[in-house]
């Protein structure tokens, strides 16, 4: 499931145990240095490239998940 | 003490568009910009700025307008920007990536805004403005009754040409307002100096709200090269890492803590793109060394790595280092180098008299760079700007608030500040201005914000806040914060507190709250 990958990748940068669906990015003390290192971390452990527009868009597990779901269904713009 | 910048002649006009326009006669088919796959040529810039600037001036906005620009990273932002210039008028960056509410208040703060510059995607966020907003792709056509050529406005030196917001200690941000010929100065020396050249591909990677990213999206302009931009809202360091080789990119711009994620990219996935780079020109913030010195001193990193210093009062970079491979000493602050031209940096005492070879003092700025001062009204900054006595002469000067000393070998060292400000991620920022927030959301009957290192070395704000109730509610003050001021200014950490401590004078006792910060276990519980 790409939401147990994003939530795993989400409490190893955000260093927290346990990260709801719908908890925000921010308001979870999150800034954009993180954010630029799980931008790297989807890169290189799940093979999709998010540009960070797009992940300040979608700054929950949910949004960003159904975010990627959709990037797989397309044809790959941004797979490395 | 004073370190001299070499004194080089501007012309009479020291206007930097004219530069521009002179690179559109001279060669009109060479590529101005790239962005997002669409390019422009540097007569059809042009043409596209001369119609902006006629839209200006029929409006009757003029010399010594100010316009407001809030635009992502796009062709139009450079339209925009040139043809406000055009027109004789200044133009101030608004960066559409701030909340809605810290737009207002910055618009507040523009006195005599003619008119703002917006998109269908940026207009919602400057709404709350009485000033007319415009579209630049709803414009009428070049059929619409203007010549091709330029308006022709005489504009001098001392006009000002942006004007760009710094975080306040009386909690209102300042307006600091750059001339045109402190400009030209800058962009002329870092052309003539470092050889920057035409056919040159350069990108930016900062925010545009920032002082650098001013010099760096003229730069290229400047000098006849081609300007890229990233169709980014929020900088992205792995869209301009591609960028790099997809572009054939020679040149980059951007703050040391954009350049700390490059070079962990490059690092992380093997590449030598940013290692052979011609020029990175990075600073904003004090670099730490340790974090590219390894990338640094690689055989591959061909890279002239300029490391700057400035302020924004005084026209972004005031000097320039060259790190040429070299690794600073452990613990070791890598020095900014030596001034720009027509730029002196003096180093004063307490009485503002000059300190001896190698002794620390407060880093001014004398010279062409020197702004012209705020926009808002007085307030205690505005004293900044003084005047001093150098051999009989009286310079007028900005006093950094910095703290620095020179080395044997002739080369400026910051050492930190004399006051609370900070930089985070490159945006200088004032306690004073996220305590004035705080102040204002439910919840929060009083706080104060403190810097302190975080972790990973680097700076990181503390807000210590005295709820309205019993308990804090972190998670809503944060979001609260989050909807009145940029990411950057948002405190990494909130401390619930039952008073805040004051001095024997009354004031916040911030040692006593740092000391709160290093001996608490857990930065979430309360403390004092």
């Amino acid at each position: 499931m790409i939401t147990d990958d994003v939530r795993a990748i989400w409490c190893r940068e955000l260093r927290r145990d346990h990260i709801a669906d719908d908890q925000n990015f921010f308001a979870l003390g999150g800034q954009s240095l993180i954010m630029a290192r799980i931008q790297g971390a989807f890169a290189d452990e799940l093979g999709v490239e998010v540009p960070m527009d797009r992940l300040f868009l979608n700054p929950t597990i949910a949004s960003i998940s159904a975010y990627i779901g959709s990037l797989d269904s397309m044809a790959p713009p941004h797979r490395t | 003490m004073i370190l001299q910048g070499k004194r080089v002649d501007l012309p009479p006009e020291p206007v930097v568009h004219r530069r521009f326009e002179a690179h559109a006669e001279a060669t009109p088919d060479a590529v101005a910009v790239f962005c997002a796959g669409r390019r422009m040529t540097y007569a059809e810039l042009n043409a596209e700025a001369n119609r902006f600037a006629y839209v200006l001036l029929a409006r009757g906005h003029g010399r010594g307008a100010k316009v407001g620009i809030c635009l992502d990273y796009s062709i139009d932002m450079l339209v925009a920007v040139l043809g406000t210039l055009k027109a004789g008028a200044a133009y101030v960056p608004l960066d559409p990536a701030y909340p809605a509410a810290r737009l207002r208040l910055l618009l507040g703060q523009i006195p005599d805004l003619a008119l703002i510059v917006a998109s269908p995607a940026t207009a919602p966020l400057v709404a709350s403005s009485s000033a007319e907003v415009v579209d630049l792709g709803r414009l009428p056509g070049p059929s619409a009754g203007h010549p091709d050529t330029g308006p022709d406005v005489r504009v001098t030196g001392d006009d000002v040409c942006y004007a760009v917001f710094t975080s306040g200690s009386t909690g209102t941000p300042k307006l600091t307002a750059i001339r045109h010929e402190g400009w030209f100065n800058l962009l002329n020396w870092l052309t003539d100096e470092y050889g920057l050249h035409r056919g040159s591909h350069h990108l930016v990677v900062s925010a545009f709200g920032f002082d650098l990213s001013q010099r760096s999206l003229m730069a290229p302009l400047f000098c006849g090269a081609t300007q890229h931009l990233m169709a980014s809202r929020n900088v992205d360091v792995m869209m301009a890492y591609r960028m790099l080789t997809d572009h054939d990119i020679r040149v980059v711009h951007c703050a040391s803590s954009t350049l700390y994620l490059l070079v962990d990219r490059e690092t992380a996935r093997g590449g030598d793109a940013l290692a052979r780079l011609d020029y990175l020109l990075f600073g904003g913030e004090p670099l730490k060394s340790e974090r590219i010195a390894d990338w640094a001193a690689r055989e591959g990193t061909t890279c002239t790595l300029l490391h700057q210093y400035g302020v924004a009062e005084c026209t972004d970079v005031a000097t320039s280092y060259d790190l040429a491979g070299q690794r600073p000493g452990d613990g070791q602050a890598a020095p900014v180098g030596r001034p720009a031209y027509n730029t002196d940096i003096l180093l004063l005492d307490e009485q503002l008299r000059g300190v001896a070879p190698g002794e620390r003092g407060e880093i001014c700025i004398a010279g062409t760079g020197v702004g012209a001062g705020y926009l808002n009204g007085s307030g205690p900054e505005s004293e900044r700007f003084t005047s001093v006595e150098v051999d009989g002469v009286p310079r007028r000067l900005y006093r950094t608030g910095d703290r620095g000393y020179v080395t044997e070998a002739g080369d400026l060292v910051v050492l930190g500040r004399i006051d609370a400000q900070v930089k985070i991620r490159g945006m200088r920022i004032d306690p004073a201005d996220v305590e004035r927030a705080l102040g204002r959301l439910a919840g929060v009957r009083e706080a104060a914000v403190v810097v302190a290192p975080a972790e990973s070395g680097e700076a990181e704000l503390t807000a210590f806040v005295v709820p309205e109730g019993d308990v804090l509610a972190e998670d809503e003050v944060r979001e609260g914060l989050l909807r009145s001021l940029p990411r950057n200014m948002v405190p990494a950490r909130f401390v619930g507190i039952a008073h805040i401590p004051l001095s024997p004078h009354g004031k916040v006792d911030r040692a006593a709250l740092l000391d709160a910060i290093r001996s608490g276990p857990d930065s979430r519980g309360t403390a004092a």
